[in-house]
């Protein structure tokens, strides 16, 4: 089921895609957290306390006490985009390439040409991208972890607190991935892939937004996997933000891994076209 | 028997790739699969390495099962596709390791002689190499191998005269050590220069088959009479045929000797008399050409 060669290889492609988050997601802690340090606490807590609807509260999924906090803020920075994004592309990216992305480049024709098992190259290229996305949420955990300590707001936060938030990243990474493999075994090109992957995505967002601000539709919210990813309500009490991970992280390992399994299933029996 | 097909179809809906296709390639043979494009030899080449599963019918390689024992199948065969395409980012040397990792009797040391022998630069970034180059690239891959069974789609082209001939000379001394080749090709010269047998794919079926040698022995006597043919003697009759008779112009095929052919023609009153080898481009012509559809039915 593992085949070093193709280990190997795949960290090689996945290569610049690395290089480029870990510098991405070294930096980015560092400057959000010095900008909004420079916004002083007594004035974001007024603007957030007062100046924003309380209904709005819903959207944060967290009470906006909870968010007017040195914690809280630096919480904010695994909901931002640049973090969102990148682990949703990362995700898409990587997933996509498993098998419509090489049918589409025509080079999976010789791979398995030699003697290696379609589902080996599957769940082989599966664990390369899981390692690097577990590597990718140390980096970012580490960067989180010294511009906290060593930032505008040190002493002020615990930094061990964002472990669990790290760790929520991970789990859309693998979830994203898995979905997004399980239909490049299926499909015959990448950029088909990407699409249904984009839509899906956009998907996730509107039933989490629709579930959340529609009492009488709260039940759409989980037909969204982002409905499992929930960064800013694991920085609490620690007794809380554990057991909170493990249900978030359940179903976005869990779906991603099976999401993984039908795709190996799919992709070693299905036909393969010719290169195209 | 290293492969063995049985009646294998191949259907996409309403359309078949793939025809009822029984096929028994020999050990240490070189197989010459001929046809024109979308006849369904690639599709007949990816069926044996179960890339794809046939709709009806058996394909068996050295003695595997195509379907259920695909790996097996794998491991006895190297297989050059008709487009090989490797993996940009790769340069040359790290395409070679790439494969030699994957197929543990693929050695590299082989694989890098083949690169030499075909002149290939392997520091060169896949990225940046010409489509030949690419070619010889993939070539010094399966050709590095000792499996038993090799299968090379069109692996010719895009090669320059020199390195055409390399690879002929390759696909014989794989011959010399016995392994087997599937040789898919549409240079009919080659094929005829290389092959020890050929087969005729025309829409999805194998119309033809048939030796080399056999072909070498086959001649087609083009004759003018100044007086009339009479009747082809009962004891050439299975080796010769009356292919045209018209305007005082006959054309005779000969499938063997043309000794005893050439002693009765001699007591013909002949005009003019043209012999020539019917050749694989004639065989072809008589499927694929203008008039091949009538002659296939």
């Amino acid at each position: 089921m593992f085949n070093t060669a193709i280990w190997k290889k795949t960290w090689g492609d996945q290569r610049v895609l690395v290089l480029s988050l870990v510098a991405l997601w070294t930096t980015f802690p560092w400057i959000y957290i010095w900008l909004s340090s420079q916004i002083p606490m007594p004035v974001f807590q007024d603007v957030l306390l007062r100046a924003i609807p309380q209904d709005w509260q819903r959207l944060s999924g967290v009470p906006f006490t909870e968010v007017a906090t040195h914690a809280g803020r630096v919480a904010l920075a695994f909901v931002d985009p640049v973090i969102v994004l990148a682990a949703t592309v990362w995700g898409i990216t990587r997933g996509s390439d498993a098998v419509s992305g090489q049918l589409e480049r025509g080079t999976l024709e010789m791979v398995l040409a030699q003697p290696v098992r379609r589902s080996a190259v599957f769940v082989t290229q599966a664990l390369a991208t899981t390692a690097a996305a577990a590597l990718l949420c140390c980096v970012l955990f580490a960067a989180v972890f010294t511009a906290v300590s060593l930032g505008p707001w040190a002493g002020k936060v615990d930094a061990v607190r964002f472990v669990p938030p790290a760790c929520n990243v991970f789990g859309l990474m693998v979830c994203m991935a898995g979905i997004a493999a399980c239909v490049s075994a299926a499909d015959s090109y990448r950029w088909r892939t990407i699409g249904i992957l984009c839509g899906f995505y956009v998907f996730s967002i509107l039933t989490k937004l629709v579930g959340r601000l529609s009492s009488s539709l709260g039940w759409v919210g989980y037909l969204s996997i982002l409905n499992a990813y929930e960064p800013q309500r694991l920085v609490g009490d620690p007794a809380t933000a554990w057991p909170l991970l493990a249900s978030y992280d359940g179903v976005l390992l869990g779906l991603g891994l099976a999401a993984y399994a039908l795709g190996a299933v799919l992709f070693s029996q299905r036909d393969l076209p010719a290169p195209l | 028997m290293i492969v063995h097909t049985d009646n294998l179809t191949k259907r996409y809906g309403a359309f078949t790739a793939l025809d009822g296709c029984s096929l028994a390639v020999p050990q240490g043979e070189i197989f010459g699969l001929l046809g024109p494009n979308g006849a369904g030899k690639t599709t007949l080449l990816r069926l044996l390495l179960g890339f794809i599963r046939p709709t009806a019918g058996k394909a068996t390689v050295a003695g595997f099962d195509c379907v259920h024992d695909s790996l097996a199948v794998r491991a006895s065969t190297a297989y050059l596709p008709g487009e090989a395409r490797l993996f940009r980012r790769m340069n040359g040397h790290q395409t070679l390791d790439f494969f030699s990792g994957l197929r543990r009797e693929c050695r590299r040391d082989r694989a890098t002689a083949v690169a030499r022998r075909l002149d290939l630069d392997c520091s060169r970034q896949v990225a940046r190499m010409s489509t030949g180059m690419r070619q010889k690239l993939a070539l010094a891959v399966v050709l590095a191998t000792d499996a038993a069974l090799t299968i090379l789609d069109e692996p010719t082209a895009n090669l320059d005269p020199t390195a055409r001939a390399e690879v002929l000379d390759l696909v014989r001394e794989a011959r010399a050590a016995g392994r087997t080749v599937i040789f898919s090709s549409h240079v009919l010269s080659e094929v005829e220069s290389t092959c020890d047998r050929v087969a005729i794919v025309r829409a999805g079926r194998l119309v033809h088959e048939q030796s080399i040698a056999d072909l070498r022995r086959s001649h087609r006597i083009t004759a003018r009479l100044t007086g009339s043919l009479g009747r082809i003697p009962v004891e050439l009759e299975p080796h010769a045929t009356l292919a045209e008779h018209a305007n005082g112009t006959v054309v005779i095929e000969s499938s063997d000797s043309l000794a005893p052919l050439l002693g009765w023609l001699s007591t013909l009153p002949l005009e003019e008399v043209q012999i020539e080898p019917v050749g694989l481009g004639g065989v072809y012509e008589r499927f694929h050409g203008r008039t091949g559809a009538l002659v296939a039915e």
